[in-house]
């Protein structure tokens, strides 16, 4: 299958007088694996939200292939091989992993209340169908053995991989990841990186990630983007972005500062 | 796409993905209990005197409007106190679908009973889903009052339109269910083992199945793709948009769904009665101290539970009902005059207070304590098992 | 024109009443997120201690207990229940306040038997001509005395340390604790002072001229009519509960004259639809939106 490109282009995004997204233009290249970092409060989850078609862009377009997705519901973005996690995982905590993880594959199901309601023989074949690819792909993230417990039971850094698996189990030809390594420790970290990476060489599909962790960033990107303020302030190749004195300025320099 | 399983990370263990629920001893038990209910069900009207058996056809008429409550309110997250309406709604399109034409006060269409009692489904359904569009726009509580206002409305135009429900004075009887030109009457002799099956008996059995229908409608669509989409729109709108979930058509089908089971138990309830009177008294039917009645049921029962909104129901319908059964056998004052704690009285305290104490102690209700024994059961026969 | 003037004064009058409850309302749910359903049984409550008491200590004395009750009987509910469960969410506790309602409603019910009594004698069925206008003194009563708390609530509000720390609250409970404000006395105050002003709304509702029925299982349902008062003018907004108070009180004095009794309590909830579908949070309230 082919993978589309993300163009973002010339995005502004106001909420009242004050600019989330000046004017932001961004291409993700098919199966490239593109970084968006900023400081907080840059706009990097707006502009994921603006991708996703939970905010409307003020101004602007993002097109995915054919597709304007600053035109398109949010719910259209599964069925055209769309997949997205969440910085705060955003599951239900009271249902099971596998329950959680089926979620992905609603746009690719069918059935109503009644076939539903009546276990129609080929509603529960589809079901069982799909229950096997969602468990495979936990298997693959490594929380396989989870299928059955509770999401609230889990530890966060589990809990980040099961949203990753049902972002996966949509089967994306365009992954958002929003921080996957937020709230996970050094090592989980670490294990995402590889997992991450794993995923692009495997699927071949374009990645989108904004992340907090420079380290885990400049290891895996194929290219970055930095917002500050809204607006790009630089975007190339990680070891380009990493010497760019305006991005030392804005974003590690505070960063080291702050570490320091 | 290619396969990603194709290769597993080095950390993750050694285990066949079973996407399964695991079938052990306790599933089987679980399977044997569900029948041992259904056949002690299916025997008690060859045991039980007629007034207790009417006493447990109004459970079951709980039952089935819990189930449809719960599945709104408790799966898809959405505060309805307008299940009295929609079982107006249904006990009026039932009583005029099936009415006898020609009569000058009363409108009527004499439809069979069962395409009546389908239609009135069907109409409470639509009227759901016409509501859904307010509903769609509205969170939580506003939701909960905004619902409110159909009960209000519904009453209003329910005694206005006295040439449907035949008004408030005298209200309108509805026509007896039969099926396939099988009278749900004391028509004809029909015996079981030397039990005859009159009304009564033959209701039971009608009430019976229905509630087994909507049963295992209901746990059929929670444990399917519709129930996942319910508990999405209710847990994280965004997220549930974003896996493909249209939040709008999730809430407007759980929505139809509901009153489509609130108007079943509309048409239960005035087969049960056999009359159609839309008033608030403090018998009423169709006022909001049902609504909260049957928010009572699917509180107690545990949110989102269908079983728990079934024990939910055997408890806040039957209760009232069995404690004046046992009040007059034992020749308890029974409560009738000024200031008497009446039956009705003694299990709204239970019910309020059954719902203080869920909300304190086990926010999860009744299923919820089902579950932790369950759990403590399958544990201990995993032990046993020694893995 | 005159029968319109009359119209528009006595529905003010309810309105203020109105006004009273769904302040009380709203305080709770600015305190606490919690939607107080046990409201009406606040009411009953007040009212059912000033016809017990009044034949032995006389209706002033009667009607200050009636108040003080009700406010007393929020305080414990809030003390002994909801405070008891910090882990359950607002939506469970306003759950929880169901139960309350149904206890308390079912059991003062049931010891007014058919008992009907009016509340206001003093000043209930005497109305006054103004010019050819026939006001109902208990709205006029009811009207003066809602400006005059409702005034002092706001200005409390702006001013006194429990006005601010409860604003304080309402924007950020976390912060809000850690500049050191005591949220468990912000809340017990805020149930106080919502179940006083329910004691003093029964005064003018168990009456000849407003309902025109004594205190019984009705003077709970009209309670209730608040609920839309508060939604329409916005659940967390306390110039949207006056706002939606006024509009309750004039719709139903409106729609009572000119197209019927029965129509009145439906057409309330009707307003709240409307105004709902157009303002989905009412209209003085804040949008709540989603994180992700």
């Amino acid at each position: 299958m082919t993978v589309p490109e993300l163009s973002v282009r010339d995005v502004t995004l106001r909420f009242g007088g004050l600019y989330a997204l000046d004017d932001v233009s961004l291409t993700v290249e098919p199966g490239s694996l593109h970084a968006l970092i900023g400081p907080n409060g840059a706009g990097k989850s707006s502009c994921f939200n603006v991708i996703s078609g939970l905010y409307r862009a003020n101004e602007g377009t993002v097109t995915f292939g054919d597709h304007d997705l600053t035109r398109t519901r949010p719910h259209r973005l599964a069925r055209m091989g769309i997949g997205r996690s969440f910085q705060n995982a955003a599951l239900s905590p009271h249902s099971t992993v596998l329950d959680n993880v089926m979620l992905g594959r609603f746009a690719l199901t069918h059935g109503g209340f009644l076939s539903c309601g009546l276990r129609l023989p080929w509603t529960r074949r589809e079901e069982r169908k799909h229950a096997e690819r969602a468990a495979e792909i936990c298997d693959f993230l490594g929380i396989g053995a989870e299928l059955h417990a509770p999401v609230g039971s889990l530890p966060y850094g589990a809990v980040k991989r099961v949203d990753l698996a049902r972002a996966l189990a949509v089967e994306p030809s365009l992954l958002l990841l929003d921080e996957p390594a937020a709230g996970t420790n050094a090592a989980e970290t670490a294990e995402l990186a590889s997992t991450i990476h794993d995923i692009r060489d495997e699927l071949g599909i374009s990645i989108l990630l904004v992340e907090h962790d420079m380290g885990l960033v400049m290891g895996i990107a194929d290219r970055v983007t930095v917002l500050d303020f809204g607006r790009v302030i630089a975007d190339g190749p990680p070891a380009d972005v990493q010497a760019d004195p305006e991005v030392v300025r804005a974003y590690l320099g505070s960063e080291n500062a702050e570490a320091g | 796409m290619s396969e990603i399983a194709t290769k597993s990370p080095p950390e993750a263990p050694e285990r066949a993905p079973s996407p399964k629920p695991r079938r052990d001893a306790l599933w089987w038990v679980r399977k044997a209990l569900w029948l041992v209910v259904l056949l002690v069900a299916l025997a008690l009207p060859l045991y039980l005197e007629a007034e207790w058996l009417k006493a447990g056809q109004y459970m079951m008429v709980g039952a089935v409007g819990a189930i449809g409550l719960t599945l709104l309110t408790g799966q898809a997250g959405q505060l309805s106190l307008a299940h009295a309406f929609f079982l107006l709604a249904g006990a009026t399109a039932y009583t005029v679908l099936s009415g006898p034409t020609g009569d000058p006060e009363l409108l009527g269409f004499g439809l069979d009973p069962l395409l009546a009692l389908l239609g009135a489904v069907a109409i409470s359904a639509v009227l759901g889903l016409a509501f859904a569009p307010v509903a769609g726009r509205l969170r939580g509580i506003y939701l909960g009052v905004a619902s409110l206002s159909l009960v209000f409305l519904g009453l209003y135009f329910g005694q206005a339109a006295e040439n449907l429900t035949g008004g408030t004075s005298t209200g309108r009887p509805p026509a007896e269910f039969s099926l396939f030109g099988f009278p749900f009457s004391n028509e004809g002799d029909l015996e079981i083992l030397g039990v005859p099956i009159r009304e009564t008996e033959r209701v039971w059995y009608l009430f019976l199945a229905l509630t087994v229908i909507a049963f295992l409608l209901a746990r059929g669509a929670v444990g399917g793709r519709v129930g996942r989409a319910w508990r999405a729109v209710r847990d994280n709108e965004p997220a549930a948009a974003v896996m493909g979930v249209s939040v709008w058509r999730a809430k407007a089908g759980a929505f139809a769904v509901s009153s489509a089971y609130a108007g079943l138990a509309g048409v239960m309830t005035v087969l049960w009665f056999d009359l159609l009177k839309p008033d608030e008294s403090e018998f009423g039917t169709y006022g909001i101290n049902v609504s909260i009645a049957y928010l009572a049921m699917i509180i107690i029962g545990g949110l989102g539970s269908v079983p728990g909104a079934l024990v939910g129901a055997l408890l806040v319908n039957g209760l009232p009902q069995v404690l004046a059964l046992y009040s007059t056998e034992l020749g308890w004052s029974t409560g009738t005059g000024e200031h008497a704690f009446t039956p009705i009285l003694i299990s709204s305290f239970v019910y309020g207070a059954a719902i203080i104490l869920v909300v304190l102690f086990e926010p999860g209700g009744l299923a919820a304590i089902g579950r932790r024994i369950a759990g403590r059961l399958s544990g201990k026969q995993r032990e046993r098992n020694g893995s | 024109m005159e029968t319109f003037v009359q119209l528009v004064v006595n529905g003010l009058g309810k309105g203020a009443v109105f006004a009273l409850l769904a302040l009380g309302f709203v305080i709770i749910f600015k305190a606490t997120e919690v939607v107080n359903f046990a409201h009406g049984s606040l009411v009953l409550f007040g009212g059912y201690l000033v016809v017990t008491l009044r034949d032995s200590i006389g209706w002033a004395g009667a009607a200050i207990v009636g108040v003080v009750g009700a406010g007393l009987l929020a305080l414990v509910v809030e003390r002994l229940l909801l405070s008891r469960s910090k882990l359950a969410d607002p939506f469970s506790l306003a759950l929880l306040t169901i139960g309350v309602d149904v206890i308390v409603t079912e059991e003062i019910v049931r010891r007014l038997g058919v008992s009907l009594p009016f509340i206001g004698d003093a000043w209930d069925a005497k109305p006054i001509q103004v010019g050819g206008i026939t006001l109902f003194r208990t709205h006029l009563v009811a009207l003066v005395v809602a400006t005059v708390l409702i005034t002092l609530f706001f200005l409390a509000f702006r001013y006194s340390n429990w006005g601010i720390a409860m604003r304080a609250q309402a924007e950020n409970k976390e912060a809000a604790a850690l500049v050191g404000i005591r949220s468990g006395r912000v809340t017990a105050t805020a149930w106080l002072v919502a179940g006083l002003l329910a004691g003093v709304a029964v005064l003018f509702i168990a009456t000849q001229d407003f309902s025109g029925a004594g205190l019984s299982r009705g003077t709970h349902s009209i309670a209730l009519a608040a609920f839309p008062a508060a939604i329409l003018g916005g659940l967390d907004s306390t110039a949207g509960a006056v706002a939606g108070g006024i509009t309750v009180g004039l719709v139903d004095a409106l729609a009572t004259h000119y197209v019927s009794f029965a129509f009145a309590k439906s057409a309330v909830f009707l307003v709240m639809l409307v105004v709902l579908v157009v303002r989905p949070s009412g209209l003085f309230g804040t949008r709540e939106t989603t994180r992700v």
